[in-house]
């Protein structure tokens, strides 16, 4: 048999035939495997798969198969495709387990798929549509108002900062309207050490939720405006505290195609760090020390869009280690083999229920470990993973490791 | 879209639940197809069960109604038996996917047909050769394969599977003790000494009426609990390699290494089979490299057994050389080596050694041969290969015993392409038409390549293929057209 293309008019997906039909079938992003000497790895790591069991929606395979199948013209657009294509979370787990030449495309192909779905006459979640009809407007997808994204900020830290600065704390949209708790630690571990930073009122929403949901159109946008903040405002780089900025101003805004979308909204050139990153490094140079202790068993959960999709696995690790009294635990499924919390791509929007039942998952697999915090690097986790404690009535408690760090460490 | 009808639709989800039951396109469209050539159908419902009674409770519907049953697992079978040939229910087994036991002291294991090849490997490599808690070794092992992680051991088990230990033990089906049938009627059965007690040791000394559901593609019933013996890992390994310039002398070479049984495997690819990826379209090999390359796996339990292994190695291979066959020294690089030994291979199964950059297709003519026709099959195959535009990427793998093994040509093609697709199925179709005379014969057969087999068997082998098949299937439910003779 064979796979033609035909319906070139689905020009988002019909770039990525060629590698898409590189795809074999074979299935084995179905499942988390790794041989090791003394002991293998194997774990169900594709929370789509684990929620709705069929091969459509396993792994990269289901996801390619539909690619293929409307390229050739073997199936039409339904509402059940824009189901199968929107409970994918664009984790990255499965791609962890691919060999063939579409590895590199299946991010891409995964937002290009959400992309056509918008142009047919098919059920898009609701709750993605709703955010989306407002984000224009608000400038973030929590259909709150623009004015009011720096409210979590206190005015006499907002006076203390400089209108200038080496670098812009990038807060991002969930820390400035709903996680506030980790804007203000944040803001107050970079004062404790010293860091030149400043909190700007124009930082529009990255597009992380525009990207991952295939609305390209809008994101555009944003990303045209956020790029020019640093040099609107003398810095030289951005820090953030969120995973998904991170991974959407880092690769997205500047890396070519497959990893980034410098093909569509040109080529940005900066830096950017995670303040994880930022701690690690005044670690290792030695300029910062502990004033206290942290004396809990802690696991730390990677968030897809840190750890998969820009490989940072260490740094977290690194410092977390050497927090005095703290005591690190690792969950079995962990780093480039983590299991998603079930907010990212649109997921928690669109499909609250099985968002929360992902990070139920998650919290029993923190839990095994002994472990009583559950710490991470991204707002968007901390949401949903601190939703399913209180949903499943775990004992568990969440922090990001900015709160762990910040009543605790000082600058030399 | 949806298809089938909505009562049988009603009728699975009283059985199963609605969550584990569908007739959407969208939902069926990746059972239609696998790797191969094989000209995808589309399912009409597709089905989870968790649990024996819903199988029997599936089945009996679908005999009630006469409706074709796909049995399914990840269709990774390279032979296109999952695409439903008539439409109707697949069973997607995956939901089943309990190891059911570990018997560190008898050494068996009792899987369902989901577990994978992932799963049981950690769970083995986990549990420790035991008498009554004293453990001799470290870990346990079945016959793992190249083929994807995620694949299920039983499905490959119950099609004559081929696994690392094929030269120390023999093919996967010979490693399987006891099993639990739902027959397409619906009722369940268990053969061997599982039918007597909760042991799942052993068929014999019974009656091998396993050979019922072993070999058959699914046609038979549905196999949902199967025994397999399982083996302590030995834990001192390594691979010897050695070239040859031709497939005649490859073979006398093999041959003389497997007549003293002290490996686990003897392997040998052509030079086309062992670049990765396999080149296509068809690429002339450089003048200057051997055109076979070979490598033996040895294991022991000291270093003592596995240098003695490496003496005798040595000693066929000065033998040979003294009486005129050309063997020619190479090493493979550590990372090959390792791949032969650190099975199943996450990098190996995801098929990037064979398809991973030409259009998707991966198909083969695979199949069990005596060892005397493999070089004259190799030649004729590799005139064929080189007709049609393809590399003849072909293998020789010893299995125990000295009898037979398997020759088989590994073939990506491009699935963008008609031509390319049409030059892959007729040249594996020619191959299988000139191996059946010389002994050859296909295994996990595509209906092409049953029809040839069909076409020259003897009339007896058929009449009571297909009364078997009449007795246990009346209706003729179960993977309908998979043996080309319903
Ligand atoms: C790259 C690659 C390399 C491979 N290498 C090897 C190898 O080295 N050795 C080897 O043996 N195989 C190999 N294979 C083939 C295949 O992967 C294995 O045989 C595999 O274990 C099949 O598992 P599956 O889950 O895909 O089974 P499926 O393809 O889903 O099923 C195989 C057949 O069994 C039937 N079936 C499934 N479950 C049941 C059941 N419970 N009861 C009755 N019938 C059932 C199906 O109808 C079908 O006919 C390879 C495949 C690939 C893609
Ligand atoms: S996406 Fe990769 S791993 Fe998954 S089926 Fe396709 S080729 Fe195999
Ligand atoms: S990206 Fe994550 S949710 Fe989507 S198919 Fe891959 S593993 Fe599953």
């Amino acid at each position: 048999m064979a796979l033609v293309l035909k319906r070139t008019d689905m020009k988002e997906l019909a770039q990525l035939y060629d590698r898409i039909s590189m795809c074999t079938q074979c299935g084995n992003c179905k499942y988390g495997y790794e041989y090791g000497p003394t002991e293998n790895f194997a774990a169900m790591l594709c929370p789509q798969g684990d929620k709705y069991q069929f091969e459509a929606y396993r792994g990269s395979k289901g996801k390619a198969a539909l690619a293929k199948g409307l390229l050739s013209g073997m199936i039409e657009w339904s509402d059940k495709a824009a189901h199968i294509i929107f409970t994918c979370i664009g984790c990255g787990a499965c791609v962890e387990m691919c060999e063939t030449d579409i590895k590199d495309y299946l991010q891409r192909m995964f937002e290009a798929l959400k992309s056509e779905a918008w142009k047919q006459n098919v059920a898009i979640p609701e709750g993605v549509r709703k955010w989306s009809s407002t984000i224009r407007e608000n400038r973030n997808p929590y259909l709150e108002k623009h004015e009011d994204r720096l409210n979590w900020l206190p005015a006499s830290i907002r006076e203390s900062l400089p209108k200038k600065a080496e670098y812009i704390y990038f807060v991002g949209c969930t820390a400035s309207y709903r996680q506030k708790n980790i804007a203000l630690a944040t803001v107050k571990l970079l004062q404790k050490l010293k860091i030149d930073f400043t909190i700007v009122p124009d930082e529009w929403c990255c597009a992380s939720p525009l990207l991952r949901t295939g609305q390209y159109d809008i994101a555009k946008e944003f990303i045209e405006h956020n790029r020019e903040l640093l040099g609107k405002y003398g810095a030289s780089a951005f820090i953030t505290t969120c995973a998904g900025c991170y991974r959407t101003l880092s690769i997205d805004y500047q890396k070519d195609p497959p990893e980034g979308y410098t093909d569509k909204f040109g080529k940005s050139n900066f830096k950017v760090i995670h303040t994880i990153q930022l701690v690690e490094e005044m670690i290792k140079k030695g300029e910062v020390e502990f004033e206290g202790s942290f004396n809990y068993v802690v696991t730390y959960h990677d968030p897809c869009h840190l750890g998969r999709h820009a490989k940072v696995y260490d740094s977290p690790r690194n410092v977390l280690q050497a927090i005095p009294g703290l005591k690190l635990v690792e969950m079995y499924r962990s780093k480039k083999f983590s299991f998603c919390c079930g907010a990212g791509g649109g997921v928690r929007g669109g499909f609250p229920d099985y968002s929360i039942e992902t990070a139920i998952k998650r919290i029993r697999e923190a839990e095994s470990t002994g472990a009583s915090i559950i710490t991470c690097v991204c707002p968007f986790c901390w949401r949903n993973l601190n939703d399913a404690i209180n949903a499943s009535k775990s004992s568990m408690k969440m922090m990001d490791i900015t709160e762990i760090l910040e009543p605790i460490i000082k600058r030399k | 879209m949806a298809r089938g009808s909505k009562e049988i639709l009603q009728k699975l989800e009283q059985i199963v639940g609605p969550d584990y039951v569908s007739n959407e396109e969208a939902v069926l469209l990746p059972y239609s197809w696998d790797l191969t050539w094989t000209e995808p159908r589309m399912p009409d419902y597709v089905v989870m069960p968790k649990t024996v009674t819903e199988i029997q409770r599936i089945l009996r519907l679908a005999n009630h109604y006469r409706i074709p049953v796909i049995p399914y697992v990840n269709a990774t079978n390279i032979g296109g038996l999952c695409v439903p040939e008539e439409g109707g229910i697949v069973i997607d087994l995956k939901r089943m996917d309990r190891i059911i036991k570990i018997d560190p002291e008898t050494c068996y294991a009792v899987i369902e047909p989901g577990v994978s090849h992932a799963q049981l490997s950690a769970a083995l490599k986990a549990t420790n050769p035991q008498w009554e808690g004293y453990e001799f070794s470290k870990g346990f092992e079945f016959g793992w394969g190249v083929h994807p992680a995620s694949a299920s051991v039983l499905a490959m088990a119950i099609n004559h599977g081929i696994g690392h230990l094929n030269g120390r033990l023999g093919i996967n089906s010979q490693l399987i003790s006891s099993m639990e049938v739902v027959l397409p009627t619906g009722e369940v059965v268990k053969l061997g000494s599982c039918a007597f007690s909760d042991s799942w040791h052993s068929f014999l000394p019974l009656p091998r009426m396993d050979g019922l559901f072993v070999g058959w593609m699914g046609t038979t019933g549905i196999v949902t609990k199967l025994g397999i013996w399982i083996f302590p890992i030995r834990p001192y390994k390594d691979v010897l390699t050695i070239a040859a310039e031709t497939a005649y002398d490859m073979t006398r070479y093999m041959v003389h290494w497997r007549h003293y049984s002290l490996c686990d495997e003897v392997t040998a690819v052509s030079w086309w089979l062992a670049q990765i990826p396999i080149p296509y379209p068809y690429q002339e090999k450089p003048k200057d490299v051997p055109e076979w390359f070979s490598y033996t796996v040895i294991s022991g339990w000291s270093e003592e057994e596995l240098e003695y292994k490496r003496k005798m190695w040595k000693k066929v291979v000065e033998e040979e050389r003294a009486r005129g066959t050309k063997l020619i020294d190479f090493e493979y690089p550590p990372e090959a080596k390792r791949g032969r030994t650190e099975l199943p291979s996450r990098i190996i199964g995801s098929t990037k050694n064979y398809s991973k950059s030409c259009g998707g297709g991966l198909a083969w003519p695979g199949t069990f041969a005596p060892c005397k026709s493999w070089p004259i099959l190799y030649e004729k195959w590799k005139e064929i290969y080189i007709r049609h535009n393809l590399s003849p990427a072909v293998r020789f793998t010893d299995f125990q015993g000295a009898h037979y093994g398997m020759l088989r040509a590994m073939t990506p093609f491009d699935k963008r392409d008609p031509d390319s697709v049409r030059r892959a199925k007729e040249a594996m179709i020619e191959c299988i038409r000139v191996g059946i005379p010389l002994g050859m014969l296909p295994y996990k057969p595509p209906v092409e390549f049953v029809n040839e087999l069909n076409a020259r068997a003897d009339p007896g082998y058929i009449y009571l293929l297909t009364k078997i098949k009449d007795m246990l299937d009346p209706n003729n439910i179960m993977n309908p057209g998979k043996l080309g003779i319903r």
